[in-house]
């Protein structure tokens, strides 16, 4: 089975308030000295991918719509177990909204064209819109499944395992399909070997670019049918009201009865 | 005229929160856009005697689709039964609940095939020169957004609980008319065996209106035990922070974070947990947060409504009596 996943870069969403700022005019968080990272989910799918890789056999390809900074992201997913990386880098993508980053991957996929599962995070770490996977199924004409976490069989059809409330359920697709990947238990990313680091900065990455794809504005969908307006940091003013009390006893009970009279209990 | 058509999965027991706050804000809209008729999409088996509810809580018009088909429909049901009465019906703004079927599928999916604008995740709105802004969360909540869907259509799917529901008003009068089904839709993903987990979870965060949960500093799974007694005793649901589901202290079913639920309780206890940005993405717009926790110098103290600074091996036993002693 060759599985392709869709890989975003995205700056560490762990940075904390005190240091994340905004461009409020590019609507876009500044970059300043945070690290770039893979977007959560995304991390997440490419484990899915090469545990897959590990029961069944088959091949992983990585793909992703990016810089040249992004290439030590793909770098990362091969270290992890992938075998083949591929950039998308154009000037051109770098305005488009999610049907265009769809129209992107799409493209890719064609040209790579022998895959059989496409695994997308089932929504970024930034903007988290979630609209790219389901948008890449439909502009591919392939059935889609989401929010799964694993795949728990691959036999000509796959079986996925999709968390619920109270448990899980087993869905069963044909292939050539998509999944968007949620986390669970199962599925926390690894960790890098050294061995597997050595490998991934041998192994040679192809940019492809919109002629290679043969992409122009037009097709991209330079009207833009999802736009953000205005981008603010919201200001917060909470000022946090300590229960007083001489031993942790007394300020447990402080606090609720603090909580009763504000008829939260 | 073209309306504003709101969504809902009922079933035979009750009509979901989420689908009466869609109608809240589609009255909301439709006064704001200028008295644009609101209709509502009633979905689900034995669910026929709750429309007239969604008549009350604001629609003009429930079109109700109430079939066997429809109990636990497969996603691709749903989206093909939307997708036909939306290219029907031709609204103007179509609203769905930010969850996991309407969120994570149906309304993706139904944006593409209509070449429809969609915003998701949506906790507030303004109208602004007849165009539509959507307020959303962005970066896990440390910004916020404006965003804007282009198009005839305008898809928005709205995050529970950011919308109270109206009141219900038992002398709104509007028309409920049944909407035939169409047989045997083709389904390629197909759900073939549901498992329940055998451990016990409690209460679901997305129902709970208050939330205890814990993080790395329970230290371990026998520490969260005290946190599920205070929950017990509160009627709560218990939830966790990545680290406490990635070490198994909790199911990641009720990991609480910009990777996991994004819940947004009247009450919120955080227990042993320092307040990153992960987390808070998940908690931050809960109505009252009180945070427990023996460092009075944690990042939570800056993000909490209400503090107590103390170990909660010391701290919630005697809040479990304090709560046991006001109930009796």
């Amino acid at each position: 089975m060759h599985i392709v996943v869709c890989l975003k870069q995205i700056i560490d969403p762990e940075v904390p308030f005190h240091l994340f700022r905004i461009d409020p005019v590019a609507k876009t968080q500044i970059r300043g000295s945070h690290p770039l990272v893979i977007s959560s989910y995304d991390e997440v799918a490419v484990e899915v991918a090469i545990q897959a890789k590990e029961r069944w056999g088959g091949q992983v390809t990585i793909v992703s719509i990016g810089t040249k900074e992004t290439i030590q992201s793909l770098h990362q997913a091969l270290a992890m177990g992938a075998d083949a990386a591929i950039l998308l880098c154009d000037p051109l993508f770098e305005q488009t909204d999610s049907f265009g980053k769809a129209r992107i991957l799409a493209a890719a996929l064609r040209k790579i064209g022998d895959f059989d599962l496409i695994l997308c995070g089932r929504q970024a770490g930034d903007v988290e819109m979630g609209l790219v996977g389901p948008f890449l199924a439909e502009e591919l004409g392939i059935p889609c499944a989401t929010l799964v976490a694993n795949l728990v069989s691959s036999n000509g059809k796959v079986r996925l395992k999709r968390p619920t409330e109270s448990g899980y359920e087993i869905l069963e697709a044909p292939l050539p399909c998509l999944a968007t990947i949620t986390n669970d238990e199962s599925n926390v990313p690894r960790y890098a070997s050294v061995k597997g680091i050595r490998a991934a900065m041998r192994t040679p990455i192809p940019t492809w670019t919109a002629t290679d794809l043969s992409l122009d504005a037009a097709a991209l969908g330079q009207e833009g049918r999802i736009e953000i307006d205005e981008m603010w940091i919201p200001q917060r003013e909470i000022r946090c009201e300590l229960i007083a009390g001489e031993s942790a006893e007394e300020r447990a009970r402080n606090l609720a009865l603090r909580l009763r009279e504000l008829g939260l209990v | 005229m073209a309306s504003i058509l709101t969504f809902c999965m009922g079933t035979r027991s009750s009509i979901p929160r989420s689908g009466l706050e869609l109608l809240a804000v589609a009255r909301s809209l439709s006064q704001q856009l200028g008295s644009v008729p609101v209709q509502a999409l009633f979905l689900g088996l034995g669910v026929r005697e709750h429309a007239p509810a969604l008549i009350h809580h604001g629609a003009d018009q429930v079109l109700l689709a109430d079939h066997p088909c429809l109990e636990r429909p497969e996603d691709e049901v749903v989206l093909g039964i939307t997708e036909e009465v939306v290219r029907q019906l031709a609204p103007r703004v179509v609203l769905l609940p930010h969850d996991e079927l309407f969120g994570g599928h149906v309304g993706p999916r139904l944006a593409y095939r209509l070449k429809a604008g969609i915003v998701t995740d949506c906790t507030g709105f303004a109208v602004q020169n007849g165009d539509i802004r959507w307020l959303r969360p962005v970066y896990g909540g440390k910004a916020m957004a404006y965003m804007c869907a282009r198009g005839l259509l305008q898809v928005a799917t709205i995050r529970s609980r950011a919308f109270e529901p109206l009141p219900a008003d038992a002398l709104r009068t509007g028309e409920i008319q049944e909407i035939p089904i169409p047989e045997a839709f083709s389904t390629s993903v197909t759900v073939v065996e549901r498992v329940e987990a055998a451990e016990e979870r409690g209460l679901s965060l997305d129902r709970a209106e208050i939330i205890v949960s814990g993080g790395r500093g329970m230290g371990s799974a026998e520490g969260f035990s005290i946190l599920h007694e205070l929950a017990r005793v509160l009627g709560a649901a218990v939830g966790g922070s990545r680290p406490a589901a990635d070490m198994g202290w909790v199911p990641h079913s009720h990991l609480v974070g910009q990777t996991g639920k994004i819940v947004a309780p009247k009450l919120y206890i955080a227990v042993g947990i320092s307040g990153a940005t992960q987390h808070m993405a998940g908690a931050g717009s809960s109505k009252t947060i009180v945070a427990i926790n023996k460092d009075p110098d944690a990042p939570i103290f800056k993000l909490a409504h209400i503090g107590v600074v103390g170990e909660w091996e010391k701290v919630v036993p005697p809040l479990i009596r304090s709560f046991q002693e006001m109930r009796s």
